[in-house]
Parts: C-alpha cells; sequence; structure tokens
C-alpha cells in the first residue's frame, strides 16, 4: 500500500510565490534600512523556518497519529513496542540477510539501542580524536596548523556518499587494502561488512563535525589567559586542565551535539559498510517510508527519534549553562 | 628601605622579532623594595621587557639574572615573579575568589589558608564580599583590583605591572596609583611598572627609566630625570619644556633664541653646538624693561593651577607657566636664571624643536 502527497498543483505554485516573495523581502531589506522596522526584515527567516521546519515536523507529527485512512489511532506508537508486528513485517521486507538482529526480538528497540550505542561510540572516538587535533590546530606555535585545518576542509567539499563510497574501494575484499596485504604477502582481511567499518565510516564523516567547533574554541580563547596561569605557577598540563578545557567546554559541547545527532539517524553508511548486516535507526525509518511505503509508521519513528534527540540535547544544554554551543544546543 | 642588593639584574639584553631589533643592549639592575618605572612612548620595547623578565620571551642576546643566578631559560610558572597583564586577563570562568586563589591552589596550600588569603587580599583591595561574584560582573577598576589581588596574595618577590591603570579614568587612575604605591610599600615588594604616562611615572616611582626604540635613554631618581634631563628627547617626554637648538660660548654661557645667556654648565667647548631647554615654570616674568630679553604675549590659557602663555621673543616663542596672568597682546620682559637653564648634547634625532616645546 503505497501512500504518497498527492498535493494539488496550487500548492507548489504558492510555495514558489512565498519563496520568491522571500527573495525580494531580503532584497529590500539589504538595500533600505531605515523606514521600515527592523525586526521586519527577519520575516524571510522566519517564514524559511515556518515552510521548512514547523510544517514538515506538524506534517510527521499529523501522520505518526493517524493510520492509513487518515482516521486517529495511537498504534503507530503502541507497534513500537510490538516486536512481533515489527519482525513480521520486517522479515518480509527485507529477507534473510536481517536474520541475526530478528533473532534478536525485539526489532525496533534493538536497532534504536544498537543506533544509540554506535552513536555513543563514534561520539567518543571523535572526541577522542578530534580534541587534540583542534588544540594543534589552534596551537600558534605549531606551523602546520593552518595546513591541518584545510586539509580537514577539503574532504568536506565532497557528498558524504561519495566520501563512504570511496571508503568502500579500500576495505573490499578485493579493494586496495586488502590488495597492498596480498602483495606483501600476508592473508587479506575481511574488513568490511562489520560493526568496525560502519563505525570508521561514521567517525570519518562526523570527525570534522567534532573538530571545527572545538577548534572555534580554541582559537577564541585569550592567549594571555594561559601566560596568566603559566605566571601564577601552572605548568603546561595544569594549565590545560584549569584553564584551556573549561574555557573550550562550549566547543566540546556543540561538537557532541553536531556529531551525535545525526550519528543517531546515520543511514546509508550501515548498507554500504555494513553490507545490510546491520541497520540503524535512520535505515529503519528510511525503510518504512520507503520500502514499505508506510508514512505513519514512518513518521511514529522520526517523532521517537525527534524527542530523543531533543532529551539528549536538554542535558546537553545542562551542561552548558551560558549556552555558548555555538547555538547548536 | 630600598636594600643595595640587586634582585634582577638584565645584562646587555638585545631582542630581535624575524630581524626587526626590539630591544637594543638593555642593561638594568632592580633592587629589592624598589620601585622602578619603564617610561616611554609606544611601541619603545617596555612590554617585551617586561616580558623577558616574566619568562614569556626569552631575549636573543644578554642574560636575566635573579637573585645572582641566570634564569635565562626558566619557564614562567618557575619564576618568583607575578605579572599584571596589559588587560588584567582574568580568568572569565572562575569567580572573584577562585581567580585569587588560583596561584594558591596551584601551589597546594591548605584550603583553611587559601581562604584565609584569600579573603585578607579582597580586604586588602577594597573588595570584601565580592569574592562570589563573576569577574565580568565587575567595573573595570573592580577588575583591576582583582588582577592585583591575584598577583599579590602569592606573595611574589616582584611584581610586573604593565600599564595596570591604563584603561581607567582620571580620578580612578589617581586613586589606584596611591593605592598601588601604598601597597608596595606595605608588603614591600619590588616593583617594575610601565607606563608611558610621564606623571605617573613621576608621582609613583623610586627610579626612572626612560627608553625610546629599543634602548635606555636615562636612568635615574624622578626629580633628577626631570631637572637634568640627559637630551631633548628626555626633556621633551618627561614634563613640558622649552627646547632649541644653541650654541656655547664658552663655560657658563649660552646663546640661543638671538641672546647670550649666563648658566652653570661647564666643559662643552667653545662655540659647540648645545640643545637648550627651559622648564616653562622656571621662566619668569618680569617688568618689560628689566627682563634679559622680551616678548609679546600671544596667547593665555587657564590650565586650573596656572596660566600657561605663549610669549613671541623673536626668534623663539616661548611657553611659560605663571599663577600670574599677563593680558594678550601685552609687552612683558623674560628672566631665566643661570641654574635652570639646562645644556645638553645636540640630538641627532629628529624632535620638535620649534621654540615653544610641545605637550607631552
Ligand atoms: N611577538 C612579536 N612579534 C613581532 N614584533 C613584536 C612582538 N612583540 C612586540 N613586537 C614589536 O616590538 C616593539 C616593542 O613592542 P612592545 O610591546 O614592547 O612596546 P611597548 O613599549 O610595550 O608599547 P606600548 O606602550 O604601546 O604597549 C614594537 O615595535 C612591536 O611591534
Ligand atoms: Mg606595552
Amino acid at each position: 500500500m503505497s501512500q504518497s502527497l498527492n498535493l494539488p498543483g496550487w500548492v507548489f505554485w504558492l510555495l514558489g510565490l512565498m519563496l520568491l516573495g522571500m527573495v525580494l523581502l531580503a532584497l529590500v531589506a539589504v538595500r533600505r534600512t531605515n523606514g521600515i522596522k527592523r525586526s521586519y526584515f527577519s520575516a524571510p527567516y522566519t517564514l524559511w523556518m515556518v515552510l521548512f521546519t514547523v510544517v514538515p515536523v506538524l506534517l510527521i507529527a499529523y501522520y505518526s497519529l493517524t493510520d492509513a485512512n487518515g482516521a486517529f489511532t495511537l498504534d503507530n506508537f503502541k507497534n513500537f513496542w510490538d516486536s512481533n508486528y515489527s519482525v513480521n513485517q520486517l522479515y518480509a521486507q527485507m529477507g534473510p540477510e536481517y536474520a541475526v538482529l530478528i533473532q534478536r526480538g525485539t526489532v525496533n528497540i534493538g536497532i534504536l539501542a544498537y543506533s544509540l550505542w554506535m552513536a555513543l561510540l563514534c561520539t567518543v572516538i571523535c572526541l577522542a580524536l578530534g580534541y587534540p587535533a583542534a588544540y594543534f590546530m589552534a596551537d600558534r606555535e605549531i606551523k602546520i596548523g593552518s595546513t591541518l585545518v584545510v586539509l580537514f576542509i577539503i574532504p568536506m567539499w565532497m557528498n558524504f556518499l561519495l566520501r563512504t563510497v570511496a571508503w568502500m574501494t579500500l576495505l573490499e575484499d578485493q579493494g586496495l587494502i586488502n590488495g597492498l596485504l596480498k602483495a606483501l604477502g600476508l592473508h587479506g582481511a575481511q574488513l568490511m561488512y562489520n560493526d568496525g567499518a560502519v563505525l570508521l565510516g561514521m567517525v570519518y564523516n562526523f570527525l570534522p563535525f567534532m573538530v571545527f567547533p572545538i577548534y572555534t574554541s580554541l582559537t577564541k580563547m585569550d592567549s594571555r589567559l594561559l601566560e596568566a596561569a603559566q605566571d601564577l605557577g601552572a605548568d603546561h598540563l595544569r594549565t590545560f586542565w584549569r584553564v584551556t578545557a573549561p574555557l573550550s567546554v562550549p566547543g566540546v559541547i556543540s561538537g557532541i551535539s553536531m556529531v551525535f545527532m545525526p550519528s543517531v539517524t546515520t543511514f546509508f553508511i550501515p548498507r554500504i559498510l555494513g553490507g545490510g548486516n546491520t541497520m540503524m535507526f535512520g535505515d529503519l525509518i528510511e525503510n518504512r517510508f520507503l520500502t514499505e511505503g508506510n508514512w505513519n509508521v514512518g513518521s511514529a519513528l522520526s517523532l521517537i527519534m525527534m524527542i530523543l534527540i531533543l532529551i539528549s540535547l536538554s542535558v546537553l544544554r545542562k551542561a552548558d549553562p551560558e549556552g555558548e554551543g555555538g547555538g547548536i544546543v | 628601605m630600598i636594600e643595595q642588593e640587586h634582585l634582577i639584574d638584565l645584562q646587555h639584553i638585545c631582542k630581535d622579532f624575524d630581524g626587526t631589533t626590539v630591544l637594543q643592549d638593555i642593561n638594568l639592575y632592580i633592587r629589592r623594595k624598589e620601585f622602578v618605572t619603564l617610561l616611554g612612548p609606544s611601541g619603545c620595547g617596555k612590554t617585551t621587557t617586561l616580558r623577558i623578565i616574566g619568562g614569556f620571551e626569552y631575549p636573543s642576546s644578554g642574560t636575566v639574572l635573579f637573585e645572582g643566578k641566570d634564569i635565562g631559560v626558566l619557564p614562567p610558572y618557575k619564576r618568583k615573579v607575578n605579572t599584571i597583564f596589559q588587560k588584567y586577563a582574568l580568568f572569565p570562568h572562575y569567580n572573584v575568589f577562585d581567580n585569587i586563589a588560583f596561584g594558591l591552589k596551584i601551589a597546594k596550600l591548605p584550603a583553611a589558608e587559601i581562604r584565609q588569603r584569600v579573603e585578607g587580599m579582597l580586604e586588602l583591595v577594597n573588595l570584601k564580599g565580592y569574592g562570589r561574584r563573576s569577574v565580568d560582573q565587575l567595573s573595570g577598576g573592580q577588575q583591576q583590583r582583582v588582577a592585583i589581588a591575584r598577583a599579590l596574595v602569592n606573595k611574589p618577590q616582584v611584581l610586573l605591572l604593565d600599564e595596570p591603570l591604563g584603561a581607567l579614568d582620571l580620578k580612578l587612575r589617581k586613586d589606584m596609583q596611591l593605592e598601588l604605591k601604598r601597597m608596595q610599600q606595605a608588603l614591600g615588594i619590588t616593583f617594575l611598572y610601565v607606563t608611558h604616562d610621564q606623571e605617573e611615572a613621576l608621582t609613583m616611582s623610586d627610579t626612572v627609566v626612560v627608553m625610546r626604540d629599543g634602548e635606555i635613554l636615562q636612568i635615574g631618581d624622578p626629580k633628577s630625570v626631570y631637572d637634568e634631563p640627559i637630551n631633548a628627547f628626555v626633556a621633551d617626554f618627561i614634563g613640558e619644556s622649552n627646547i632649541m637648538h644653541g650654541m656655547m660660548v664658552h663655560d657658563e654661557l649660552v646663546r640661543f633664541s638671538g641672546f647670550n645667556f649666563p648658566c652653570v654648565d661647564e666643559g662643552f667647548g667653545q662655540n659647540q653646538p648645545v640643545d637648550v631647554v627651559v622648564r616653562p615654570e622656571d621662566i619668569m616674568i618680569v617688568g618689560e624693561d628689566i627682563g634679559q630679553i622680551s616678548g609679546v604675549v600671544q596667547s593665555v590659557l587657564f590650565k586650573g593651577v596656572h596660566y600657561e602663555m605663549m610669549i613671541d621673543a623673536g626668534e623663539t616663542v616661548f611657553k611659560v607657566h605663571s599663577t600670574i596672568m599677563q593680558p594678550q597682546g601685552s609687552r612683558v620682559g623674560l628672566n631665566i636664571v643661570p641654574y635652570n637653564i639646562h645644556i645638553m648634547q645636540p640630538m641627532t634625532l629628529p624632535i620638535d624643536m620649534e621654540g615653544g616645546g610641545s605637550e607631552s
């Protein structure tokens, strides 16, 4: 039972007109700064937010609370906890390669827990790798710092799907690394189709989102504070723990949220690098929407995801009461 | 009360940044409990000198001795020196108490002692009860005092102060000058103070070091630097002056502004070019016909305690300070006693030589 938005044509005309209006308003705002209340100038952006954030969220809420015929129901949420329903559905959809997962019983919960766990691992690894990287990039005494920044930015110019596929050619059984190993007379190894490969892909894709907020918070820091700490008797290590680290907390928090959020909702990476042996929550949502065509269940899953993300964000906000998390938290 | 022992000795310090010489052969000693001020125009190397003593820069050549021991390569955290930075550099993530306690906590003192010493310090800088405040809730003057307390609480042997009052308004500045001087004497700490405000330097210091372009021009107590500037630049920089090119006719007679004046200087030779400095307050206004020279009052400015008059004496326009006003356009006589005529070797350095001196 495939289902899609059958919107009448005039809706698209309306959307187009609104977009045009926003552009015009923005142009006026740029050219004229007096005579019009300044708060009007934010109208295009408010409109943008409403169109592309508020409206979709409301739509998702609507779909999650209705069934295929548009009648109100809570089944979509109830079924989330009902593993039997999901197991059967999933099995029918995806066939035997998901057997492992399905044997774990509670598919939805299992996938959710697995996603959270992978996201957590990814965030921790990104922090462990990203903080030192940001630290060295921000250190003015280290001449290669600015080169490092460029090296980090260049891969970001490329689409993340391409980057992930590139990893595939490295890790495959016939890929570059295995080729090299064999050329050296060593045994090839199964590098893909496991959690490690998925994690690698996630870390690789999300690491810059950890590095840059931390880098920014470190470069914003007044270097005289470090001198003041040393002046008061703190050696390099203690200067770091008492001054640098606490002052980079906002960057760390914004880095964590920028990595954790997309990590939890990761999809596609598990399919490419995990070879279908693993599935994350993002894949599940995608599956519900696109493969199964069930917008109602898909929306319910999305809403659950959003609520989880909001909860983790508010926990993070507690850790950074000044709200300096780069506007992310 | 200043002890004779040299606490800090700078010997032949040179410093260059990427080939540009910033300090050139700096030789300076600082005695225990002395209040030494580095004075000079912007960019002359005051901060750099301070940073070399604090350990934040290393000299390109030369030796830094502390209590007779070479500390050239010692990192800042091992030096018995504390600094008050040009813009305070308070830790924004700590409150007032924790800012002041920073050094003591690093030194791992017992909590009770830390508390007691910080509270004592808060009282000394008139910030009792401010311990829990966040530092960005403080006014400039209060932040200033936290910075002072944060340094002083460690009982440093030497306190380096880099234009600590630069950001304050005039009134607060004057108050803090007195307060700093009082603390320095009460605690018996050696101060190395940086300023480009000559008045501040003269009021606070035991010793003034005048610098220019990375070199020390003159070292002396405030009075001797003011009364016997070594050259026209120092005279110009310290206080207000009339600076003129002149010629030493012979010992005890100098010619400038078209007239011969008796003076007290000897040993410049005969008919030698010299620079002549006369302070505005050292020129006496007398009756038109009994002055050594005479001139017409060009302008009169009221300066609070005295009047500042520009008096045109033909070749030179003299700046004269007097508590008695002469009406503009009137003709007056001018007298300068020999003792108040300062003769110095002419400078090759370009400075404003146009009669009436210059504001400094
Ligand atoms: N890290 C540096 N790299 C290169 N040049 C520097 C550096 N630090 C200082 N300088 C240069 O050294 C010279 C002296 O600087 P310094 O900060 O010691 O001057 P200052 O006397 O403290 O001046 P101000 O009164 O403006 O504070 C200046 O010309 C400055 O540009
Ligand atoms: Mg300076």
